[in-house]
Formats: C-alpha cells, sequence, structure tokens
C-alpha cells in the first residue's frame, strides 16, 4: 500500500521528494565517514541481547553432546543436583568444599564440558563479585578475632587481616564457587525443555511450568522486537546522542512500546490456546521413564553428599 | 540486587522461601480468579516482559548506564499480584538459566523483588495518585517514587538478610573466635552499603524507567494502561465508563497496612545497635567530658523532666524489666495511635469533601435541569 | 452437545444471519454479514484489508461474538452462554480447528511435540492416544525430526506446518485459514495450496480468508467477497466471482495498473499477491 515505486513513469517522479532521488555522502557537508565510537547504552543493550541468543544457542549445543551427565535422566539430574546444592550450603570447612569443586570439575570434563569454559564461567564472576564483596570482612574491623596478617596501626587499633576473616571469606568463595558449579552443571547439560517437565518432580504444578515454559519462548520472541528497535536506532545515529534525557525517552519509549506487544501478542496466544479448547486446566505430555543408569547417578551423589557432611563433621 | 547462592545460610533460605510461598499461591488463586483462562499467556507474557525490563541499560546522570527491576512497573500495569508472579517467573528464568541470583535463595530474591518491591511500591502508588486521571502527570510521578521507595524497600529487606547472617550463623574456632559462615557483614554495615547504593543510584533508574514507560504509555497506548486501571477517566473533566456512572473506589490500603505490620516485625532489630541515636540522651546519661562540659546546663535540667509522667518509660515497660517485649509493645502501640490519629483526620476531611460536593451537586442539578440529555450506552 | 446418529442433519453446517460486530464498541468490522457453510464445502472470504474476514473467521470459531445477529453451528446456537458449558464447549472445539495468521501466537508450548499434543490432551485423550496422534500428525506433515525442537529454531515455513498439525491433531471437522498463505516463500505456499486442497477432497469443510486471488480458484468452489463497507458484496461459485472485475475493483481487491508498453501506456487491471507487482 502506498506510493508506487516504478521510477520509470512520469507521475512517480511527481510523487518522491528531489532529495530521495539524489545521491548523498552522508549528512555531514564535508563527507566524512566518520569513526567508530565507544557505545552507550544502545551497544551495552544490543550486546545484552545477543549475549543471550548466544547463550541459549550454546546451552542447546552443549546439551546435545553425548557426555556423562547428558545421558542421565533429568529429573534425576535435578533431584539430585540439588540435593549437592543444599549438602553444600551445610558444609562448614574449605576442604570439604574444594573436594565438592574438584568432583563437579571431573564430572563436567566427563560431560564434554570445555573444562576452561567452566573454569572461566565460575572463576571470573566470582573474583569480581564475591571477592571484591568479601575482602573487607578479613579485616579485624569487620571479622574481630586473631590478626595474621598486620597492616599498620589505625583507628587507634592494630589494624590487620585475621584468621576468622580469612577463613570466613574462603568459606564463602569457595561455597559460591561450588553452588554456580552445580546449577552451571545443571543447565547446561540438561534442554531447557528438559529440565521444565523435569521441575514436576518436585511436584511444582502444571500451570507454573506452562507459564515459566511460555515466558522462555516468547522472551526469544520479544527479544528479536527489542534487537529490531535498538538497530533501527543504532542506524539512524549519526553522533552519538551526548543528550541523555533524549537516551533516557527512548529507553523508556521502547521499554512501553515493548510491552504494548507483550500484552498484544498474550491476547493473540490466549485465543489460539482457546480455539484448541484451553479451559484453564494444564495438561502437558508425561516424561520417559527412569532408566538403571539414572538410579546409579542417584546412588553415587547420595554417597557423594553423605562423605562429605560426615568429613565436614569429622575434620572441620 | 540478585543475592547469589553461598551468602545465605539454608535455615535462612528455608524460611524466605516460607514467607514468600503464601504469596505465591494467593497470587495464582487471585490472577486465575480475576482473568480467568487469559492468566497463561498474560502472565507468561508479563514474565518475558519483565526479564527483558530487568536487561535494558538505562543511561543514568552519572554517564553510565545502570539496570532497573522493574516490578513497581509491572504491578502498576498488571496489578501487584500479578507483578508476583511474573517478577518470581522472571527471577527464575534469570536463576536457572542465567546463572543470576542463586536457587537456594531463589525464595529470598523473590520475596525481595516479587514481593516486598510491588506491594510497597504499588501501595505508594495508589496512595499518591489517589483518583487522578489515566493521563495526569500525577500518575507517572506516583509510580515512580512507588518504584524508588519499592527498590530502597527491597535493598533493606536484602541488607536485613545478609546483615543477620554473621551473628545467627557461625562456627568457633580452638582460640574462641568466631568464623562466620554465610554472609560475613553485619547489620550496621549491610544496611547503609546496601540502601546507600540504592538510595542514590539504583533506586533513580528505578524510578527514570518506571516513570519514563508511564509517561510514554499515557502518550502512546493509553488503552494499555486501562487494563489494571477499570473506570477512571482519561483527562480531567471526562466522563466515566459508558454508561455515565462515575465508578467510587475506595483507597485499597491494605498494602500499606502490609507495609506497616513489616516495619513492626522489624522493629526490635534496634536492639541490636550498640548505644544510643545522638542527641536523645537524657542529662543524667550525659557523657559531659565528650562535650568539654563541666555541669549539665541549666535550661537543659530544668526541661529535661519537665515531662515525667510516660506510659512506657524508655520504650519498656518499666525501666529495664523486659526491653524485647516493652520495645515491641511500644511499636504495636505507637502504630495504632498513629494510625488512628491519621483514620481519624481522613474521615473529617470525607465528611467536610462530602458535605461540600453535596452544596455543589445542588447547583449542578439546578443547571442540567432545563439541558438536553446525551445519549448514553452503544 | 453430543453427535449422534439420531440427532436431525440441519442443511446447513454453519449458519450466520445479520451478525454486526464492532471492535471497542467502536470501530465497525462486520455489518449485517449473513453466511451459510454446507457440509464437505470450501469457501474463499475475499476483501481488503480491514473489511471484516479475520473478525468473521473468528466468531465462526466462537472465539468473539456478534453485537448482533445469531451463529448456528452444527445445528446449535453458538453464545457465549453455551460455550461456558465445558461439555459444549469441548465437543465445539473439537470440530472447529483455527490456523492463525501469526503463526508466532499459534505455536506457544516448549516443542513441537507439546504444541500437537496440546490439543488432543485438552480433548482429554488418553496419554498414551495423545501421543500416538502426534507421531500420525508429525509424519503426515513431514515434520517428525522436528518434533523436539523449541519455536525459536523453526523457520516460518516449518512453524506453519506446526500450527497446521497441532490442529490436524484434533481431528476438526470444519477448517478455518486465516491468510494461509501470507508471508510464506512460494514453495510453502504451493505445499499449503496443495495441502487445503487435499483436506477438501478428504471432505472437510473449509473456509479460509485470503487476498491471494491466484490460489483461490484452486481451493475454493465457493467465494464471498466484502466489501469495504464491511457487508456482502458477493456470494458465489469462484469462477463467477473471478470474472466480475468491476466487483474486484470496487472492493479494492485489485487495482487498475498502468505498464509500459513499448512505449504507451495500456491501463489494465490485474491483483496484487503476495509475490509480485
Amino acid at each position: 500500500m502506498g506510493t508506487d515505486e516504478s521510477a520509470t513513469t512520469a507521475t512517480t517522479r511527481r510523487l518522491s521528494p528531489d532529495w530521495l532521488l539524489r545521491d548523498e555522502i552522508g549528512l555531514c557537508p564535508c563527507g566524512c565517514v566518520g569513526k567508530r565510537r565507544r557505545g552507550g547504552f544502545v551497544e551495552k543493550t544490543l550486546s545484552g541481547v545477543s549475549g543471550l541468543v548466544r547463550g541459549a544457542m550454546f546451552s542447546e549445543d552443549v546439551a546435545a553432546t553425548p557426555g556423562l551427565l547428558q545421558r542421565i535422566d533429568a529429573r534425576v539430574k535435578v533431584v539430585t543436583l540439588l540435593g549437592l546444592l543444599v549438602v553444600a550450603a551445610f558444609l562448614h570447612s574449605i576442604a570439604a568444599l574444594a573436594t565438592m569443586y574438584v568432583v563437579a570439575l571431573v564430572v563436567a570434563s566427563a560431560s564434554r564440558l570445555s573444562v576452561r569454559f567452566f573454569v572461566a564461567r565460575v572463576w571470573l564472576f566470582v573474583p569480581v563479585f564475591t571477592g571484591i564483596v568479601v575482602l573487607p570482612a578479613t579485616l579485624n574491623l569487620v571479622t574481630p578475632g586473631t590478626i595474621v596478617v598486620p597492616l599498620g596501626h589505625w583507628f587507634g587499633g592494630p589494624v590487620g587481616l585475621t584468621a576468622e576473616g580469612l577463613e570466613s571469606a574462603g568459606l564463602i568463595v569457595m561455597r559460591v564457587a561450588v553452588s554456580i558449579s552445580l546449577v552451571v552443571l545443571l543447565t547446561l547439560t540438561t534442554p531447557w525443555t528438559r529440565l521444565l517437565h523435569a521441575l514436576r518432580s518436585l511436584r511444582l504444578p502444571a500451570t507454573v511450568i506452562l507459564v515459566l515454559a511460555m515466558a522462555y519462548r516468547y522472551l526469544f520472541h520479544l527479544l528479536a522486537a527489542v534487537e529490531d528497535m535498538y538497530t533501527a536506532r543504532r542506524a539512524r545515529t549519526v553522533v552519538p546522542d551526548r543528550d541523555l534525557r533524549n537516551g533516557r525517552r527512548f529507553v523508556a519509549a521502547s521499554a512501553g512500546a515493548l510491552f504494548g506487544k507483550a500484552y498484544g501478542l498474550s491476547e493473540e496466544v490466549y485465543l489460539a490456546m482457546v480455539a484448541r479448547g484451553f479451559t484453564g486446566d494444564v495438561r502437558l505430555l508425561a516424561p520417559d521413564r527412569v532408566k538403571r543408569r539414572d538410579l546409579a547417578w542417584c546412588v553415587a551423589c547420595g554417597g557423594l553428599g553423605l562423605v562429605l557432611l560426615w568429613g565436614d563433621r569429622v575434620l572441620g | 540486587m540478585h543475592i547469589p547462592d553461598g551468602y545465605l545460610s539454608p535455615e535462612t533460605c528455608a524460611v524466605m522461601y516460607g514467607a514468600t510461598a503464601p504469596f505465591w499461591v494467593v497470587a495464582a488463586r487471585r490472577v486465575r480468579r480475576v482473568v480467568k483462562t487469559r492468566y497463561v499467556p498474560l502472565l507468561a507474557l508479563g514474565a518475558a516482559y519483565c526479564f527483558l525490563v530487568m536487561m535494558f541499560n538505562v543511561p543514568v546522570p552519572d554517564g553510565t548506564t545502570a539496570h532497573a527491576v522493574g516490578a513497581v512497573l509491572v504491578a502498576v500495569l498488571l496489578g501487584p499480584w500479578a507483578a508476583v508472579i511474573a517478577v518470581s517467573v522472571a527471577l527464575a528464568i534469570q536463576a536457572l538459566f542465567f546463572g543470576d541470583g542463586g536457587v537456594l535463595a531463589f525464595g529470598a530474591n523473590c520475596f525481595n523483588m516479587a514481593v516486598v518491591m510491588p506491594f510497597v511500591g504499588y501501595a505508594l502508588y495508589r496512595a499518591i495518585a489517589g483518583r487522578a486521571f489515566l493521563t495526569s502527570p500525577r500518575r507517572a510521578l506516583a509510580a515512580g517514587v512507588g518504584a524508588y521507595v519499592g527498590i530502597n524497600a527491597a535493598a533493606l529487606c536484602a541488607a536485613i538478610e545478609f546483615g543477620l547472617q554473621p551473628d545467627l550463623f557461625y562456627k568457633t574456632t580452638a582460640t574462641g573466635g568466631h568464623v562466620p559462615l554465610y554472609a560475613p557483614f553485619h547489620l550496621s554495615q549491610t544496611i547503609p552499603a546496601m540502601l546507600g547504593a540504592h538510595l542514590l543510584v539504583a533506586g533513580v533508574v528505578e524510578f527514570v524507567l518506571t516513570v519514563g514507560v508511564i509517561a510514554y504509555l499515557q502518550r502512546a497506548n493509553l488503552p494499555i494502561l486501562r487494563i489494571n486501571h477499570p473506570g477512571l477517566p482519561d483527562a480531567a473533566g471526562q466522563r466515566v465508563a459508558d454508561d455515565g456512572r462515575a465508578v467510587e473506589r475506595r483507597p485499597r490500603l491494605r498494602g500499606i497496612f502490609i507495609g506497616l505490620a513489616g516495619l513492626v516485625a522489624l522493629v526490635p532489630l534496634g536492639l541490636l545497635a550498640s548505644g544510643g541515636a545522638f542527641g536523645e540522651d537524657s542529662p543524667s546519661a550525659l557523657d559531659l567530658r565528650k562535650y568539654g562540659l563541666d555541669a549539665v546546663p541549666t535550661g537543659l535540667q530544668r526541661y529535661g523532666d519537665f515531662w515525667s509522667s510516660a506510659l512506657f518509660p524508655g520504650y519498656d515497660f518499666e525501666h529495664g524489666s523486659h526491653p524485647n517485649l516493652g520495645y515491641y509493645a511500644s511499636a504495636v502501640l505507637g502504630t495504632v495511635l498513629i494510625a488512628g490519629v491519621v483514620v481519624a483526620g481522613f474521615r473529617v476531611a470525607a465528611v467536610s469533601r462530602r458535605r461540600r460536593d453535596r452544596r455543589g451537586g445542588r447547583d449542578r442539578d439546578r443547571a442540567d435541569a432545563g439541558a438536553e440529555r446525551e445519549p448514553v450506552g452503544r | 452437545m453430543t453427535v449422534s446418529s439420531a440427532e436431525p442433519r440441519s442443511a446447513s453446517l454453519l449458519e450466520c444471519r445479520d451478525l454486526e460486530y464492532a471492535y471497542l464498541g467502536r470501530f465497525p468490522a462486520l455489518d449485517r454479514v449473513s453466511l451459510t457453510v454446507e457440509r464437505g464445502e470450501s469457501v474463499a472470504l475475499l476483501g481488503a484489508n480491514g473489511c471484516g474476514k479475520s473478525t468473521l473467521l473468528k466468531l465462526l470459531d466462537g472465539l468473539l461474538f456478534p453485537a448482533a445477529g445469531s451463529y448456528r453451528a452444527f445445528g446449535t446456537d453458538v453464545t457465549e452462554d453455551h460455550l461456558e458449558d465445558d461439555q459444549f464447549s469441548r465437543a465445539f472445539r473439537g470440530r472447529v480447528g483455527f490456523i492463525f495468521q501469526n503463526s508466532d501466537a499459534q505455536v506457544f508450548s516448549p516443542t513441537v511435540r507439546d504444541e500437537v499434543a496440546f490439543g488432543p490432551l485438552n480433548m482429554g485423550l488418553e496419554h498414551a492416544a495423545a501421543v500416538a496422534r502426534v507421531d500420525d500428525t508429525l509424519a503426515m506433515l513431514d515434520i517428525t525430526g522436528l518434533a523436539d525442537r523449541a519455536p525459536y529454531q523453526l523457520s516460518g515455513g516449518e512453524k506453519k506446518r506446526v500450527a497446521i498439525a497441532s490442529v490436524l491433531a484434533m481431528n476438526p471437522e470444519v477448517l478455518l485459514f486465516d491468510e494461509p498463505t501470507a508471508a510464506l516463500d512460494p514453495r510453502t505456499q504451493h505445499w499449503m495450496v496443495e495441502l487445503i486442497a487435499e483436506l477438501h477432497d478428504v471432505g472437510k469443510t473449509i473456509v479460509l480468508a485470503t487476498h491471494d486471488l491466484e490460489a483461490v480458484p484452486l481451493v475454493a468452489d465457493r467465494c464471498v467477497v466484502l466489501g469495504e463497507d464491511h457487508r456482502v458484496a458477493r456470494d458465489g461459485p469462484t469462477r463467477a466471482v473471478l470474472e466480475d472485475v468491476t466487483l474486484l475493483q470496487s472492493t479494492n481487491l485489485v487495482h487498475a495498473h498502468a505498464h509500459l508498453h513499448a512505449g504507451a501506456t495500456a491501463p489494465h487491471a490485474h491483483a496484487h499477491d503476495s509475490g509480485h507487482h
């Protein structure tokens, strides 16, 4: 609908403005091409978007390779790995936590996960967030106790790192590392859809599962819409807008428009569901049966958990 | 503000799950009852939207960008109960899929961001916006203020969750020292740290994004706002609803009560702080040397004991008898008294307003008597 | 409402009389539209964008309800109240299938298999029977390889197939298509047209809304043209309607278009379809 674009007829020439029919090298009178500037919020959001999509594809790829964990039933994985997570929360000694971490590494490599990636995924996050946050806690100003690394004499008293503080920092760093490792093991080796079905074994209601599944499914759909909006903005940006108010207005407008899209889509999906007989009760396909190797894995995890807890009590 | 696993003890995690679970159950029931079969796609898209809002980079005044949570925004658009579920689902996807936020700490994260934040923010929004028309700037600002306070309330909760860890969960070394097992900072450190960051930065981001989106929708997509605000006039002076009846809505005070009750419950935390508040000492308790004095100033002495017949001297039944219980009782009594005064004030205002309206209505009716009746309905 | 041999077979399967509908009470979509569809017929709804084709289809599927007029399907009135009854709703929804224009809204489940199973499970089919039905439908539409894929991994044409599979798995008697060939590449368009023709041969009753005039003679016995005034402009056999150029121009289905023929301009009427100008 709209103007005919055939350039051969006289009628069209009258409809298109003159400047559209001419060549124009940029809007800058000097005709310069310009250098690439460091991106602001537009670039950051776009890289966030592509990061999400890449992350999703990466997980799907990993979940498809034939490794140790990939072969185990999703429900069993959820239960055992969550169980180990709880065990890790109860461990009181750094040694026990370190043991658990090593086991996680071994399992990761047996599941064809690149060990380098696995280590980076955990330790790039941990030092940056946890380490920095926890560092001040090693001072005797925060955690009183026996000073093992004296740092001088300030505030009218000795200041230094305490044994208690260092141990506490070590505990929390190891605990965070182990927790992240366990969750990463679970989510990377299990396709998201299987993971959702497995959550039913935790007695999550089918409705919650469907809402989760649908949210994830339409996440990527809306993500594409966000990408379109931001790419269009980037394409129109000749010089990065220094006016923050305009930037904020754009973010607000795109967030507002996004809600409109999301709501409209929810209405359409609703009609599609009703048309296929949905009356409010959710019914889902049941997953496959549990195999022998799944039970073996269960036993192994249970054993590991018990050994660690006992060792923790005895040594810690 | 997503708390990772390892910072909170499993006991704390369990308690937070227990605190959040009733909200999940009630929210699911309410949403299903209100929107019936529409609830599944509505909540799913709401959650996807929440997730994406948390991903937007919002430019902040100092030139960098920051992330917002958007829980109050979703509460304003879809209602607080729907927000509980939408934010919880978004947090679940973040925790499981992107490792943002722990799995054991999921209950705590949901309590902070999916329960406290939307309810506190929404209560404040309703209180400030009142019955302003749908396109009024006051409504957008009310949403922003609600979001600002909401996220700070959530930050306070998180700070309390962190701060309680070292005092409650530690192991004792051979030398008698205490090794904190989980988050090592005490309340006196976590509260100022978290509140400081959120009052100065995160709250501002939240405010900016919420006001911006509501203002945008007021301009560009008003029907979306009508979803959660049925019966409100669009602009000043407009008629409401097809049948011409103006809808009288009673302000929803439940959210405010929940917020107040929560604050009352947190009152005993004051006991954990050592020392007294600055400027509150009685003359006899003054440390004269610190202020370079030799004696108590006469004026202070004379008026210091002016009011000696307090019901709860020192916030206690009798000085020092039952500090905890007395503290609690004082908090409850004080809240009830203040609430009573406020409610009485509102009643007086409402009565005087009704009297004014009746007088104005009588004048209007007289003017309308001769005018033509406008056709009503489709 | 159950199907039994004693049920008096009314002359028409679907009967709409003087339907009126306006969005939000203000934007008219249908103005006293009447339509009857016999069992086994294939009817094409033609009209420019915004003339009410999609609205009429949604009314036929009981997703919208008219402000005035009546709609009877399988001999019973279809109203909002009737559809509140679980038994009637289940029977009705199982007998009428709707393929939406936007496949993204129709493919909402986590995997293709879940999607195709959604309908049968909601109809109350036993788990094993539902699984068998899903496998059969996937095989019929040649998408067994996509069974465990997620929707965001599918192309537009694949999503369309999944959407159709999800509806066919319920084995409805009536199939409603909203712009089936829109936004599809030529090969998938061809496949779609062939599929609709095949379903028609098997005995399904088909109503499709489209402005793809090239495909219409291949799939429809009868055409109902809706004008921009939201009323039925013509209701007759396909050939007769498509040859009525004046009608097609007045309802904005074709327009006069001047071509360049060796220097001189020769205005003639033709239709625009999704493929070329």
